[in-house]
C-alpha cells in the first residue's frame, strides 16, 4: 500500500507542526492576547485595552531604541550579506571545499559573551588594534571610540552572524546550476553580469531571506549593544525585556513585541518591493497544473 | 467590575506546576520503593539538593564545605545578575524550583506584600537568628517582618559608593570631582538602580525624600544625573563587567560602586580603593528569604540558619569585603574586614544611610517605581 503525497506530507510535517503549534503558535496567541491587558503592580488584569499599542506609538523612547536597533540591524545585516556573497560563491563554485565551511563554521565554537569580551580585547584603548595603529604611527594618542560605539556594535555583530549568513547564502546559490551561468558566459557575458542577471534573481529570494533572518536576530538582539555600544547601546529588546523583568509590566512589554515584529514585517515588505522594482526579485507565478 | 489575576492565578487552574508533579512522583516513587524500611515518623535533618539563587561570590558553597559533605548536601547554584532575575524568576506563573534565594532590602515590600513569594519562617529552626547574635537593626524589623512572622534572613550588608584607581587619578572627596574634564570617559555608572537611583537623589539634593519623589522631582534627579552620563564611558550591566573595565584600565572610577570591587580587582592585579565622599554612600542589606513553595525546606532552613553563624559571616563577609549581620562575627574578621566599618556604632551608619526601599508600586502624589524605569531607560537611551 503507497500513501499519497498529501498524506506522507501531512506525517512527515505532523511533528514539527505539533511542536510549532505547541510552542510558537500558542505562546504568540497567549502573548498577544496578553498586549490588550493592563497591569498594575506585577498584576495581570485581564481587560481590553489599547493604552499598550498607542502608548508605544507615541513614546519618543519606543521610537528612539526602535530607530537604533532597526539602524544596528540593516548595517549588519547588508555588511554580512555584502561579505557572504563573495564566500558562498567561492565555496560553491570554485572550491566545493568543505573544509573550509568547517572552518567558517569554527568560530561558532566559541561561546557567545567569549567573543564580546575578545572585541572587548581588540578593541579598547589599550587594545590590540590601538596598540597596533599607536606603533605603526598612523594614531599619536588610543582611540577610545573604537569601544563603546555603534562602530563595535556592528562589527561584532558582523563577526558573530557572518557564518551564519554564509551558510545561509551557500544553501541559496547550491540551486542555482552552474550551466545557467556557463550559458551566461557562453553568449557574452561577463562575470559580474552573469551575477546580476543569472545569480542574483534566481537566488534573490535566499538572498532576502539571509538577510532578513540575519536583520531580525541582530535587531533583537540586546546583549551586544548594551555590552559595547555604551551610551548607543540601547535597543527594543531591552525596552521589551525591562516590561517584563523589572517592572511585571507583561502587557506592555507584549504589545512592544508585536509592534517590533510589525516593523520587521514592513521591512521586509519594502525590500522585497525594492527588490521586484529594481528587477533583482523576479515574481514567478506558480504554473497550474495541467488536467 | 475587574478581576486582579496574578500570573500564578492565571495559570494555577491549567496547569499542575513542574514541582508538584516532580514532587509527587518522587513521593510516590520514593515511598513504593523505601517505604518499607522508612521508621515510622521521618526524622527532619539537612540532607539532599538545595537549589539557591544568589549573587556569584555570596552562594556560601565553599563556607559550608564542612556542613555539606557530613550531611552529603549539594548546593546547586543559580546566579543572579541583578535583582530583577530574583523578581522575574519567583513571578512567573510557574515558578522554578527554588529553596531559598538573596533579596535586596528595597523589594522587601514587593516581595512579601505585593507578589508574595516569600514564606512566613519559623524561627524555632533559626537559632542563629537571635538578638544575642545580630545587631539590633537586623533583628526583627519591620523590613523583613510582616505581621508577626520573620519572611527574610538578613546576610549582610555594605555600601555603593565611589571606587577608583589611585594609581591613576586622584582620591575623589566628592561626586563632583568624578566630573573633572581629564576623567571624561573614564568613568563608569551601573545599570543598578537600587544604589544609583538613591544616590542620584542625593546629588540632586532630594535624597532626604527618596524614594518618595513627586514626577517633577524624579525628572530632575535625572537631569542632574545626566552630566555623570556624559562623563562616562558607558552603563555597565553587572559589576563583575565593571571589575573587567578596571582591570583593563578602560575605567578608572566607578560610581555608586560596590566596596568588594577592590577584591576582586586586586585578584587580577589591579589595585583599586573604595572612598565614602562628602555627599555620603548607599547602604545596602540583603537577605535570605525562601519561596512558599520550598522543596527541601529543612534543609534550607539550616541553610539559612548557618549563613548568619559568626563563622560563616565572618568567611563570607572577608571574601567579599562586605559587612556582618553577626555582632559575634566582629572578632572572628581579619584586621583589614574589621576595618571596612565601624562596628561599634553600626546602628549609627543605618542612621546616617538608611536602608531605602524601592520607590512605590502605585501612587497619584509620587512617581511610581515603573515611571521611575522609563525615565531610567530615557536616561540611559541619552
Amino acid at each position: 500500500m503507497s500513501l499519497s503525497k498529501s498524506v506522507t506530507g501531512s506525517l512527515l510535517s505532523a511533528p514539527t507542526v505539533l511542536y510549532m503549534a505547541v510552542f510558537f503558535i500558542v505562546p504568540s496567541l497567549i502573548l498577544f492576547a496578553y498586549s490588550f491587558w493592563s497591569a498594575a503592580s506585577y498584576q495581570v488584569v485581564p481587560d481590553f485595552v489599547l493604552k499598550n499599542y498607542l502608548g508605544s506609538l507615541t513614546s519618543p523612547l519606543f521610537w528612539k531604541v526602535t530607530f537604533n536597533a532597526i539602524s544596528i540591524g540593516l548595517w549588519t545585516a547588508t555588511i554580512t550579506l555584502i561579505l557572504a556573497i563573495p564566500v558562498a560563491y567561492y565555496l560553491v563554485y570554485v572550491a566545493r571545499s568543505q573544509t573550509i565551511l568547517y572552518l567558517i563554521l569554527l568560530t561558532w565554537f566559541s561561546s557567545y559573551l567569549v567573543r564580546i569580551y575578545a572585541w572587548r580585547t581588540l578593541l579598547g584603548t589599550n587594545g590590540v588594534l590601538n596598540t597596533v595603529l599607536l606603533q605603526l604611527g598612523i594614531i599619536d594618542h588610543p582611540v577610545g571610540a573604537f569601544l563603546f560605539s555603534s562602530f563595535a556594535v556592528t562589527i561584532t555583530l558582523v563577526h558573530i552572524y557572518l557564518p551564519f549568513c554564509i551558510l545561509l547564502v551557500v544553501a541559496s546559490l547550491s540551486e542555482i546550476k552552474r550551466d545557467l551561468i556557463d550559458a551566461a558566459r557562453d553568449l557574452g557575458t561577463s562575470s559580474i553580469g552573469a551575477f546580476c542577471k543569472v545569480i542574483a534573481p534566481n537566488a534573490a529570494n535566499g538572498l532576502i531571506g539571509a538577510f532578513m533572518l540575519t536583520f531580525i536576530l541582530v535587531a533583537g538582539d540586546y546583549v551586544t549593544p548594551q555590552m559595547l555600544g555604551g551610551s548607543s547601546g540601547q535597543t527594543t529588546g531591552l525596552l521589551i525585556a525591562d516590561q517584563f523583568r523589572k517592572t511585571g509590566n507583561w502587557p506592555l512589554g507584549a504589545a512592544q513585541a508585536f509592534l517590533m515584529f510589525l516593523v520587521s514585517l514592513a521591512i521586509y515588505f519594502a525590500l522585497l518591493t525594492a527588490g521586484r522594482m529594481s528587477g533583482l526579485v523576479v515574481h514567478r507565478p506558480r504554473k497550474k497544473k495541467e488536467a | 467590575m475587574k478581576t486582579i489575576w496574578s500570573p500564578e492565578q492565571i495559570m494555577q487552574a491549567a496547569a499542575m506546576s513542574r514541582r508538584s508533579f516532580l514532587g509527587g512522583a518522587a513521593a510516590v516513587t520514593g515511598g513504593l520503593v523505601a517505604g518499607p524500611f522508612l521508621p515510622n515518623a521521618a526524622q527532619a535533618a539537612a540532607s539532599g539538593d538545595i537549589q539557591i539563587m544568589a549573587w556569584e561570590g555570596w552562594e556560601l558553597v565553599d563556607e559550608l564545605k564542612e556542613w555539606r559533605e557530613k550531611n552529603n548536601v549539594s548546593i546547586e547554584v543559580s546566579a543572579m545578575g541583578n535583582q530583577d532575575d530574583v523578581t522575574n524568576k519567583f513571578n512567573m506563573p510557574n515558578p522554578p524550583a527554588f529553596d531559598a534565594a538573596e533579596y535586596n532590602q528595597g523589594y522587601s515590600d514587593l516581595y512579601i506584600d505585593v507578589i508574595k513569594i516569600t514564606k512566613p519562617l519559623d524561627k524555632s529552626k533559626l537559632p542563629n537568628y537571635s538578638a544575642d547574635n545580630l545587631f539590633d537593626v537586623f533583628y526583627d524589623k519591620p523590613t523583613w517582618y510582616r505581621d508577626g512572622k520573620l519572611h527574610g534572613v538578613p546576610y549582610a550588608w555594605g555600601l555603593n559608593t565611589i571606587v577608583y584607581n589611585p594609581a591613576l587619578m586622584e582620591k575623589p572627596t566628592s561626586y563632583q570631582d568624578l566630573l573633572k574634564p581629564e576623567l571624561k570617559g573614564k568613568i563608569v555608572l551601573v545599570d543598578d538602580t537600587l544604589v544609583t537611583w538613591p544616590v542620584a537623589a542625593t546629588l540632586a539634593g532630594l535624597g532626604a525624600k527618596f524614594p518618595n519623589l513627586t514626577k517633577e522631582e524624579m525628572a530632575q534627579t535625572f537631569e542632574h544625573l545626566k552630566q555623570y552620563r556624559a562623563q562616562a564611558r558607558l552603563i555597565s550591566l553587572t559589576y563583575g563587567d565593571v571589575v573587567s573595565l578596571m582591570v583593563s584600565g578602560e575605567v578608572l572610577a566607578c560610581f555608586a560602586g560596590w566596596t568588594g570591587i577592590p577584591t576582586e580587582t586586586a585578584k587580577q592585579g589591579v589595585k583599586t580603593e573604595y572612598t565614602i565622599p562628602k555627599e555620603g554612600a548607599a547602604t545596602w542589606c540583603d537577605a535570605w528569604f525562601m519561596p512558599p513553595s520550598v522543596d527541601n525546606e529543612e534543609t534550607a532552613y539550616e541553610f539559612c540558619n548557618l549563613a548568619i553563624s559568626p563563622e560563616v559571616q565572618a568567611k563570607i563577609a572577608t571574601r567579599n569585603a562586605a559587612g556582618v549581620v553577626s555582632s559575634k562575627a566582629v572578632e572572628l574578621l581579619p584586621p583589614e574586614t574589621k576595618a571596612l566599618f565601624d562596628y561599634s556604632d553600626v546602628d549609627g551608619i543605618f542612621k546616617s544611610s538608611p536602608l531605602l526601599g524601592i520607590p512605590p508600586l502605585e501612587s497619584t502624589e509620587h512617581a511610581t517605581y515603573a515611571d521611575w524605569v522609563a525615565a531610567w531607560n530615557e536616561f540611559k537611551a541619552g
